[in-house]
């Protein structure tokens, strides 16, 4: 008979800059209410179901990988979250947001209304919640909003302005409205812009991350 | 279906004492004293006299505390005008405490069972005792000529904490680690050595019991009264302390920790929205083995609010593997 362990394991949190943000503001924002668990940095081709020394070796690549420290920006980690599906799902939520990459023209407008599949039983759906759409380069567009979630978080997103510096942005909705830059210095000697969107869905955790090209008109 | 609620009975806030060695370089003891001539000859110098543990030249010299002598008529120092009797960095630095500690500008100074109208300061740099003084930790060897005395708070002896506007006090008695050797370690005529305030890091040292011939269990230390008259009673002190060669003291700061338990059951957190978990663009799961007997692994876990903002995240030190015959608790530590 051996001893089994009872220990809990025990791990150390670091404050997210949103946590540090809403912590700061003290308005009643910083609150946990809420957990999800993510396998970032896991590759599952590692698992080997077919391993010679049968099926306690299947995780053996996986189960004594070290792990990096944690991001303290939210949008780099809790990438891919783990979800609850009932047991026999042979296909997982994923996003469909009607475009593999999207090439757009200076000045024009684009509306993006994302669809999650295999969703709840059924085979495409909108998430209650809505989705967070991230552009990696705010300057390519003269507007990215979302629209369809009328909370006053995701409101306060939409209004957010960031001028002069190529961070992201941002914002919550069911719809997202991207109006491409009209800035031709932009562009300097280059006649096309390049960045990424990526979009979560904010109950499926489901994310999808493409291309985005402005190409400039004159 | 990727966020769980949280429930009451899964946070918990618990307050932990946290004691470490007090000198620079986590030295529990200080056996070597260095002052500066230019901080001694500059206008604080006539308060006090700060005390490193190296040369104060070298780069690595940090103030580990500053000493000073205070004195109800103001003798022992310079007056600030010779006109103006009785007002001289002593009686400053005499008041200072006196309203720091009694709270009562009529108060006198008890030391043990008598009462005392001068005395040596030794303030604790902050940043060396982060909150507050370890009672029981204090031990400070003081040498003048051949006498010595050896000096220790008696929280070990006091079964009932006294306190005054400053907080927690314990008398200063001739022991070692927060014991008199005997007795209550007085001293016969003057009382205690001084009194121990580990809530603002003070020591008060009783400038009558040292005064006392080691005969009478002080060391003779001579301090100066003379009035308009810098006496150096400072330097005094720090001759002492430097010639004892031991200085043991340790800090304590509680530290407050939110625990939160984080609690997967056999049914959830079984698949995985990572890329490499499924095999297409629809969505269908790699293995065919992950349909019926889906394995993830938890390497992060996130603390988010009502409106799904990530507001802390944990990483496990290796991913804890988890399907439909496992369950998952991990307490995550929050420490602001």
């Amino acid at each position: 008979m051996g001893f089994l362990n009872n220990s809990v394991l025990t791990v150390d949190a670091i404050l997210t800059k949103k946590g540090r943000e809403l912590l700061a503001k003290n308005d009643g924002t910083f609150k946990i209410t809420q957990f999800a668990l993510a396998d970032d940095e896991i590759d599952y081709t590692l698992y080997n179901p077919t391993h010679p020394s049968g099926s306690a070796f299947y995780g053996e690549a996986i189960d004594n990988m070290p792990l990096l420290e944690a991001f303290p920006d939210e949008t780099q980690i809790m990438k891919y979250k783990l979800v609850t599906l009932p047991r026999g799902t042979a296909k997982i939520p994923v996003l469909d947001l009607g475009y593999a990459a999207i090439t757009i023209k200076q000045g024009a407008s684009l509306a993006i209304t994302p669809q999650t599949l295999n969703y709840l039983g059924a085979a495409s759906g909108f998430e209650p919640s809505g989705y967070t759409a991230i552009i990696s380069d705010v300057r390519l567009f003269n507007t990215f909003t979302g629209v369809g979630v009328n909370t006053p978080q995701a409101q306060a997103l939409n209004v957010t302005q960031t001028i002069g510096t190529n961070v992201s942005k941002t914002v919550v909705g069911t719809t997202f409205n991207l109006t491409a830059t009209t800035v031709n210095t932009l562009f300097g000697s280059n006649t096309a812009l390049y960045a990424t969107l990526t979009v979560t869905g904010r109950d499926s955790g489901a994310r999808l991350t493409i291309p985005v090209t402005v190409t400039k008109v004159n | 279906m990727s966020f769980k609620r949280l429930d009451s009975e899964d946070f918990l806030v618990s307050a932990d004492s946290i004691t470490a060695a007090l000198f620079s370089g986590n030295i529990a003891t200080q056996t070597v004293f260095f002052t500066s001539s230019v901080q001694e000859a500059g206008a604080s110098g006539d308060y006090y006299l700060s005390v490193y543990q190296t040369a104060s030249s070298e780069p690595t010299a940090e103030v580990q505390f500053d000493l000073a002598f205070g004195e109800k008529n103001g003798s022992g120092s310079l007056y600030f005008n010779s006109s103006v009797p009785g007002k001289s960095p002593s009686r400053t630095v005499y008041g200072q405490y006196r309203t720091l500690v009694l709270g009562n500008e009529n108060a006198e100074f008890i030391f043990g069972n008598a009462t005392g109208s001068a005395f040596y300061v030794i303030s604790l740099e902050r940043s060396r005792y982060k909150e507050k003084l370890l009672p029981g930790s204090f031990n400070l060897t003081l040498t003048f000529g051949s006498a010595t005395v050896r000096l220790t708070d008696n929280s070990g002896d006091t079964s009932t904490i006294t306190y005054t506007d400053s907080g927690r006090v314990f008398q200063i008695v001739s022991g070692s680690n927060g014991r008199a050797y005997t007795g209550t370690g007085y001293t016969v005529a003057s009382g205690s050595f001084g009194l121990f305030l580990p809530d603002i890091g003070t020591v008060l040292l009783n400038a009558k019991a040292l005064d006392l011939s080691a005969a009478n269990g002080g060391i003779g230390l001579s301090t100066g009264f003379n009035a308009n008259t810098d006496d150096n009673n400072n330097r005094k002190i720090f001759n002492a302390i430097k010639a004892g060669q031991s200085f043991t003291l340790n800090s304590e700061e509680t530290l407050t920790s939110d625990y939160v338990y984080i609690r997967g059951r056999n049914q959830e957190f079984n698949y995985s929205e990572n890329p490499s978990f499924v095999s297409g663009s629809t969505g269908e799961v790699l293995y065919g083995d992950f349909i019926n007997n889906p394995q993830s692994y938890v390497t992060t876990v996130g603390l988010y609010n009502d409106n799904n903002d990530l507001l802390a995240v944990a990483k496990l030190s290796r991913p804890l593997q988890k399907d439909f015959t496992k369950e998952f608790l991990v307490r995550v530590k929050l420490d602001f």
